[in-house]
């Protein structure tokens, strides 16, 4: 009898203890679910793009054989040289091309961002962008779902993930489709990866994209760009027609074989830049190649070209006379 | 104490995490800027030159200003550079004032030069800043690195305030009865930061090699980060230049370096124009 009494007390004592483990875990769960996740910015709003950066590449264009401040391999550079630019208005195909995910935060385009939050536990579970160009829209995912399979599709935005540092919003990027690194040719590959690094300062905001390809880059390729928070801002349609614009034979891509392209030398005889600067490769990208850099064919001695591309936000004029 | 006790003591404790955790450093503290950094900026860092390329490896054409938003009086000013007449007058330094010096190729030495100060030195040109936390050095005469002003903004900083009047009001859930202001913080350089300088005081210069201005008036914000990729570690510099007599929109423009082992490539070069005849 004693003992059933003192098993019933152990018994009761456990369950006592359960019951209390449960209680409190729950509280516990209830007060972790309650706490704001401090240290995450918003960046849900309107922003436009500030090209205060390479503004002339960014907007009207690059110029054709300007690999510069890009660390590619020989395979890049070949397919660039190959580049002809009547290849968008012969090509149909290419000319409704969206940006790839790793290029839209240079683009011409301006930006809505939402949040996407889980109406029950009022967390965020990711974020939505849109740009109007060519209606890209793209999802990065903070609810820590896996990347698919390698074999699920790539597409132009890719398969975006994110977590936060502190006040940074570092996202991952897989499963893109084949895009380019620059508006002139130079490729991007569908192996490539990349990383963003958002962080909002105010009115502002930063992004870093570091992009790594083993097919086109010999080291990881380290960008960034800068918004401004516009809430007057509506965004409207983009909607892309497509058709020939100039006269080719149905089937030609049009392009140069390797050794024929004529317009490589333009760029730097314009600018009056060291044509083998102009190739681009890691090694141009550090303060030592300032030293060691060959000396350039041409020496302008004013501007010529696309000389105040942003200085009025009102787009640019090839020709600095036209100003 | 019972075990309930010691459960509902837990879950309690547990509660006040939050608030010990915002409450990193905020000033009034008693801790220095450098025991407070949310990031750890010292050591070498190497610019990554991997935009706007042709006019900072090189000096651009005389008015080849694009991607610059220039009033028509900087444009005016700028037309009448010459790059002889800088040399012939010593003014080679011009571009290597605070809102250009960290465009520059360059590498970057940053340390600290106090408790309360970190020092930034640039082998590109010779140059030296100096962040001051809280007050900033005196200084008589504009310089080209100006008088800068430096904070730590991070997440446990802005939410200290929010703690801390939570915690006022007793009527607040999960903050009543607690201290917010916390007298031995955790280590919080794992939960990220930035560093934000502000610069006046600044001698006139020039925004870009060939001769584009910016005024005495001029007013420099810059935010700096840190972030990893591919196991190498980066450091992007947000500069933000606010001058309305040469630009008509501040001018925002962002700076990568990654981080250096030590600083064996450190060259320190004079001011200099990098022609395209050089």
């Amino acid at each position: 009898m004693e003992s059933a009494a003192l098993r019933t007390h152990f018994v009761f004592k456990i369950r006592s203890k359960t019951v209390w483990l449960f209680r409190a875990s729950l509280v516990l769960v209830l007060v972790l679910l309650t706490i704001p996740v401090f240290g995450e910015d918003d960046f849900a709003g309107e922003w436009a793009p500030l090209f205060h950066e390479d503004n002339p590449e960014r907007l009207p264009g690059p110029e054709l054989g300007d690999y510069m401040g890009i660390p590619i391999n020989d395979a890049a550079r070949l397919r660039g040289d190959s580049y002809d630019a009547d290849r968008i208005s012969v090509v149909t195909e290419y000319q409704c091309r969206p940006h790839g995910g790793d290029y839209s935060m240079r683009g011409l385009s301006n930006m809505r961002i939402d949040s996407i939050i889980d109406p029950v536990t009022q967390q965020l579970v990711a974020i939505h962008t849109r740009m109007n160009f060519q209606e890209m829209e793209r999802t990065i995912w903070l609810d820590g779902r896996p990347h698919p399979s390698g074999m699920a599709p790539h597409t132009f935005q890719g398969f975006s993930t994110a977590t936060w540092d502190g006040n940074m919003l570092n996202v991952y990027t897989t499963h893109l489709k084949e895009s380019y690194l620059r508006r002139n040719g130079l490729p991007r590959s569908s192996k490539a990866t990349f990383r963003e690094h958002w962080v909002r300062h105010g009115n502002y905001l930063t992004v870093v994209t570091a992009i790594t390809d083993p097919a086109f880059l010999t080291e990881t390729m380290v960008r960034s760009q800068t918004w401004v928070l516009d809430p007057n801002q509506r965004l409207g349609r983009d909607i892309c027609e497509y058709g020939p614009e100039v006269p080719a034979p149905r089937g030609v891509v049009p392009a140069h074989l390797p050794g024929m392209n004529p317009f490589l030398h333009e760029v730097a005889n314009w600018y009056g830049l060291p044509y083998e600067a102009t190739r681009g490769g890691a090694e141009t990208l550090y303060p030592e190649y300032q030293l060691k850099m060959p000396k350039p064919d041409t020496h302008p001695e004013k501007c010529e070209r696309y000389c105040d591309c942003g200085n009025t936000g009102l787009g640019c004029n090839l020709n600095p006379t036209k100003r | 104490m019972n075990l309930k006790s010691r459960l509902l003591a837990t879950t309690v404790a547990m509660s006040a995490i939050p608030a010990a955790m915002f409450a990193q450093a905020p000033p009034g503290t008693g801790l220095t800027a450098k025991a407070a950094a949310p990031i750890d900026l010292t050591g070498y860092w190497v610019s990554v030159v991997t935009e706007d390329w042709r006019y900072r490896m090189l000096t651009a054409p005389k008015g080849d200003y694009y991607s610059l938003p220039l009033t028509p009086e900087a444009r005016k000013v700028a037309d009448t550079w010459d790059a002889a007449k800088d040399v012939a007058q010593g003014k080679q330094c011009m571009a290597y004032g605070a809102p250009a010096v960290m465009r520059q190729p360059s590498r970057v030495h940053i340390g600290w030069d106090n408790d309360n100060a970190l020092k930034v030195e640039i082998d590109a040109g010779k140059q030296t800043r100096l962040f001051a936390f809280g007050a900033p050095r005196p200084t008589s005469e504009p310089t080209l690195e100006g008088s800068s002003v430096a904070q730590w903004q991070s997440p446990q900083i802005t939410r200290f305030y929010t703690s801390k009047i939570s915690a006022q009001d007793p009527n607040t859930p999960g903050f009543r009865g607690q201290t917010p202001v916390g007298s031995a913080p955790p280590d919080t350089r794992k939960l990220g930061g930035t560093l934000k300088v502000v610069t006046t005081h600044l001698k006139p210069g020039y925004l870009r090699n060939n001769g584009v201005p910016y005024s005495a008036n001029a007013v420099l914000t810059e935010y700096y980060d840190i972030h990893q990729d591919a196991g190498q570690e980066y450091l992007v510099i947000t500069s933000i230049v606010e001058d309305p007599q040469y630009l008509y929109v501040p001018w925002v423009v962002s700076n990568q370096f990654r981080r250096e082992a030590d600083g064996s490539k450190w060259n320190p070069q004079p001011c200099e124009l990098i022609l395209s005849s050089k």
